[in-house]
């Protein structure tokens, strides 16, 4: 019997294909003629039996077919002789399937066993025989320790339980972190074979011990009870394929693998070999908090290699402008710049130094639009209004303007501000995009083709010439979405908008004709968010078919795609060197990708709800994100690990913010408030060398309290959007709720 | 809300499905909402399912019957993304190729025309029946596909002007300005009737445009007459001048 103990577990690890197949079988008799023909002759064998003795008969059978597969044939022939086996016996009786001599050692129970699988599928042994050849033993096992035995299931889950519960202290919260997976993982094997009742029964006996971050799945589980329900839903599938990490230290993995090898509880071992990775670390195993930090999303944490790869944080060198000289002070960045009258203010943009920073990617990694006139314009706009910047800290705190929507009877979807803070544009339900201009210059678009034939070309002010002075107004109405508009953004220049809606197309709008000029098509799906690179000319959106989209205006085809995600991609933003792409799911994940080649290179996890907001702070370095559970988590970007964890929201987070010198986050909610975060302190007191870069451990200290500058209340209007301008203004929209 | 005696016993049952799934807080007529949901799904499963067992001749409807209905169904209603797998198959296609390098100075960086929806989508009714006074002027109708967006845009840059009717008889209004054009003999183009009124003859200008949806592809048909010396080219060509203009002074 020895031999049949450690069978399982070697032939299960190999034969995974088999199992499905078998259980496929289960559910496609009508199909299997072939296996009906086959099963009427052990049938008929079997009563002739009774029941007991041919169940030992089983055993045995099933025994001598293992050790001939495995050509021990001297005990082949001993057992033979023992067991009184005649040859004939085999080939007939060893196709019944029930030769489940299981690895439990106990006479009793495999009986007891056995006749379960009899009462629970009677026709599962016929299907066992969709090898028309001799039926293989192994097969039988691993097809019975697959389709399981419903009771057992939760004699092995509650094992597991008390050998968790009974292990040390320091290795017990590693170990639990195993609960979760594995109780979805055998909830949704039970499912798959149709073993409905016993599911239920699995699932209300365990939920209840599960994590509370974890109810949200557990609800959309509880749901589902057969197995026509997985077909449609991707998430589950993709649960169900993809491998939940696991970081275990070395020690409390040594001491799971043992207790279950010598417990034999090969169904547990299974699953962790098939569907969970195990990363294990060496070193001094984590803490509750420190587990309770970085868990939460739908593929457990991150490996640690995801997270090694290099990636330019640094900020692309600002290009070189030749400043006409006013009575004002200008920029600093006039290197080989004539000699000014005034000494030039030190000017924190500019670069002073010629050196590369080494952090920051080539000028030249992506191709990026060439600065137009204009553009430059804009650049010394720009700096002149940096000067006037007011220096933000614990002790200034900003002003805040809020915009208030009013009677969008909660239509409004998204809203955005240009960099200089003269535009806003809304996204609302209704599927219109609406553009206010927030200063007292009013819109105004292009005259027709025949005003435009009269006018003189060639006078002084023809720009402000070709503008119709008739239909100024304060705000325009886009029309062209079939369904709510859920993203807009505005490019740098100011010359397009783009919003994307629920119509599954992303549209440009051109500023100056206030009409629609290109309808992108690419996501059937809704699109949750776009976002214009800071240099114009790319965008990215994000969509409920889970995958990212790198566009170029001039490119009726997306350039990149960022598949990865296991939920829905809810928000989307660009590093400020345009290199990065970072995107916030559903499921629960943050991660950055490479624009050059499409190549995810960070996963960021901790977040225990959908990540609805995204920032990056000025230089590069760190990233903020915010969603569902009301936390706000910085991220150090070059590491790949959490620096830091701002409670206080109860409220979705729909607005981040950082400062326009990055000493500021400005966080909004659907609570109503907008805090302010001291982003410097918090950012400061992990600038070590020593990071815990290689275990990738943090130990978070609450500090919420101590960070939270400022919160201020508005009336009954959540936040949806913050924008700081130039001089460090905080400006605030969102619709304004009357319930 | 009213209170739970008074609610059928339909929206009890929705009442508590909603509570089962979590939502707490939610619009009273959310529940009328899915009812109607629940019936008109029902009703179309079990209206296919009756179908498919007549066809199979069977006299009640039994649970293969509504398995192949829902089956059927499920790919023209309830479509879900497509599976991770393709995803990062399809990505790793597109993400291979370089970035693509951007050409200077090109003024407003747009997809080619017949990607855009810079078009005009209707044109004009011209206001003279004249037939064409040349001779040598063959007259064909012309079939023109171009993709435009599910409403009616506003009219853009390309609005048509009715011009030169007098110096250039017969030529048709302003047309629309993509490359893409499929020539058709007028007899094919006479047989064209779901999509646009017909010409009755060859000679007569007026032309109307239907901007019909043709399943669920957004394509507008146009028939128009085009003389071989259309004066078509140069307008649209002009308006394209004229485009370069207004973005190039910004």
């Amino acid at each position: 019997m020895a031999a049949v103990q450690d069978g399982p577990m070697e032939l299960d690890a190999e034969k995974e294909t088999k199992p499905e197949i078998l259980s496929d079988g289960t559910s496609n008799l009508s199909g299997n003629t072939a296996s009906g023909t086959l099963s009427s002759s052990p049938l008929t064998a079997a009563p002739a039996g009774g029941a007991p003795k041919m169940e030992d008969q089983q055993t045995l059978i099933a025994v001598l077919q293992f050790l001939k597969r495995n050509k021990l044939s001297e005990s082949v022939e001993i057992l033979r002789r023992e067991a009184g086996l005649g040859e004939h016996q085999e080939d007939s009786q060893a196709t019944d399937g029930s030769g489940g001599g299981k690895g439990d050692g106990d006479g009793g129970d495999a009986n007891s066993l056995l006749s379960r699988v009899f009462i629970t599928s009677a026709a599962a042994p016929q299907s066992m025989l969709v090898k028309k050849d001799q039926p293989d033993v192994s097969v039988v096992l691993s097809a019975y320790s697959q389709q399981g035995d419903p009771p057992l299931y939760q004699v092995y889950y509650s094992g597991l339980k008390n050998f968790i519960e009974s292990v040390l202290d320091c290795h017990r919260a590693e170990l639990s972190q195993l609960f979760y997976p594995l109780f979805v993982h055998m909830y949704l094997e039970l499912v798959y074979n149709n073993h409905e009742t016993k599911a239920k029964a699995f699932f209300d006996k365990f939920s209840g011990d599960q994590e509370c971050y974890y109810q949200d799945d557990l609800r959309i589980l509880c749901g589902l009870t057969k197995k026509e329900h997985l077909k449609g839903n991707e998430v589950l599938l993709d649960f169900r394929t993809s491998r939940f990490v696991l970081r275990i230290s070395r020690d409390s993995y040594q001491l799971l693998k043992r207790h279950l090898q010598e417990r034999h509880n090969n169904q547990i071992w299974n699953i962790i070999q098939e569907h969970l990775y195990i990363d294990i670390f060496d070193g001094m195993p984590r803490s509750k908090s420190q587990i309770d930090s970085m868990s939460g999303s739908l593929a457990g944490e991150a490996r640690r290699e995801v997270n090694k790869a290099k990636v330019f944080y640094g900020l692309l060198k600002e290009p070189e402008i030749e400043v006409p000289l006013d009575d004002e002070d200008d920029e600093a960045e006039n290197e080989e710049g004539k000699p000014k009258k005034k000494k030039t203010k030190k000017d924190s943009l500019g670069s002073k130094s010629k050196k590369q920073d080494p952090n920051a990617p080539q000028q030249n990694r992506i191709p990026l639009p060439e600065l137009k006139d204009s553009d430059k314009l804009d650049k010394i706009m720009y700096m002149k209004e940096s000067t006037k910047r007011i220096r933000l800290g614990p002790e200034n705190l900003p002003s805040i303007c809020f915009y208030t929507f009013l009677n969008a009877f909660q239509g409004l979807t998204a809203v955005d501000f240009t960099d200089d803070s003269s535009l806003l544009a809304g996204g609302f339900a209704d599927s219109t995009v609406r553009v206010w201009s927030v200063t007292p210059k009013k819109l105004r678009k292009v005259k027709s083709t025949a005003e435009l034939n009269v006018i003189d070309k060639e006078s002084d002010d023809v720009l402000e010439r070709i503008m119709d002075e008739k239909t100024a107004s304060e705000s325009k109405i886009l029309h062209g979405h079939s369904g709510p508009v859920y993203g807009v953004s505005f490019s740098p220049d100011r010359n397009y908008l783009l919003s994307s809606s629920e119509d599954g197309t992303v549209r440009l709008w051109s500023l100056q004709t206030f009409t629609c000029l290109v309808g992108y098509k690419g996501h059937n799906y809704p699109v949750w968010d776009t976002q214009f690179s800071p240099f114009g000319y790319y965008f990215v959106s994000g969509g409920h078919d889970r995958v990212a989209r790198l566009w170029a205006t001039d490119h009726y085809q997306p350039l990149r795609i960022f598949a990865g995600h296991l939920a829905d991609v809810t928000c989307t933003q660009f590093h400020p060197n345009s290199n990065y792409v970072a995107t916030g799911s559903t499921d629960r994940t943050v991660r950055l990708w490479d624009v050059l080649n499409g190549n995810c290179v960070r996963i960021l996890t901790g977040h225990k709800g959908p990540i609805h907001s995204l920032a990056f702070s000025p230089n590069g370095k760190f990233l903020a994100s915010g969603s569902t559970d009301g936390r706000v988590l910085l991220w150090d970007i070059g590491h790949g690990l959490m620096i830091g964890e701002l409670k206080g929201h109860t409220d979705t987070i729909y607005a981040l913010k950082f400062s326009r010198d990055g000493e500021i986050l400005a966080s909004g909610s659907m609570d109503n408030t907008v805090r302010l975060w001291d982003s410097m302190k918090a950012f400061d007191e992990v600038e070590t060398d020593d990071f815990t870069a290689t275990t990738g451990h943090i130990h978070l200290p609450d500090n919420s309290q101590e960070l939270l500058l400022g919160m201020y209340h508005s009336k009954s209007t959540p936040v949806t959007h913050l924008h700081f301008t130039r001089r460090n203004l905080l400006l605030a929209a969102g619709a304004y709720n009357s319930q | 809300m009213a209170s739970p005696k008074t609610v059928p016993k339909d929206a009890q049952v929705m009442m508590q499905i909603l509570k089962d799934m979590g939502i707490t807080e939610y619009d009273p007529r959310v529940i009328n909402q899915m009812l109607e949901f629940t019936y008109r799904y029902v009703t179309t499963i079990i209206e296919d399912a009756k179908i498919y067992s007549t066809h199979a001749k069977k006299s009640n409807v039994d649970a293969d019957d509504i398995r192949l209905a829902i089956q059927c169904r499920v790919d023209q209603s309830f479509t879900s993304p497509p599976p991770r797998d393709f995803l990062l198959d399809i990505a790793r296609q597109k993400n291979q190729t370089p970035l693509p390098l951007i050409k200077p100075y090109t003024g407003p960086r747009l997809p080619p025309d017949r990607y855009c929806l810079t078009a005009p989508n209707y044109r004009l009714k011209s206001l003279q029946k004249k037939v064409s006074s040349s001779a040598g002027r063959i007259t064909v109708p012309r079939l023109s596909v171009g993709a435009v967006s599910s409403r009616p845009s506003t009219p853009t840059l390309g609005t048509p002007s009715v011009q030169t009717v007098g110096t250039k008889v017969g030529t048709p209004v302003s047309l629309t300005g993509q490359r893409f054009t499929v020539q058709i003999p007028s007899s094919q183009a006479l047989t064209v009737r779901s999509k646009a009124p017909t010409p009755t003859t060859p000679t007569v200008q007026n032309v109307l445009i239907n901007p019909s949806l043709i399943g669920s592809k957004n394509i507008l048909i146009t028939t128009n007459m085009v003389s071989q010396n259309s004066s078509s080219d140069s307008t649209s060509l002009k308006r394209k001048h004229e485009d370069e203009d207004e973005y190039d002074a910004l």
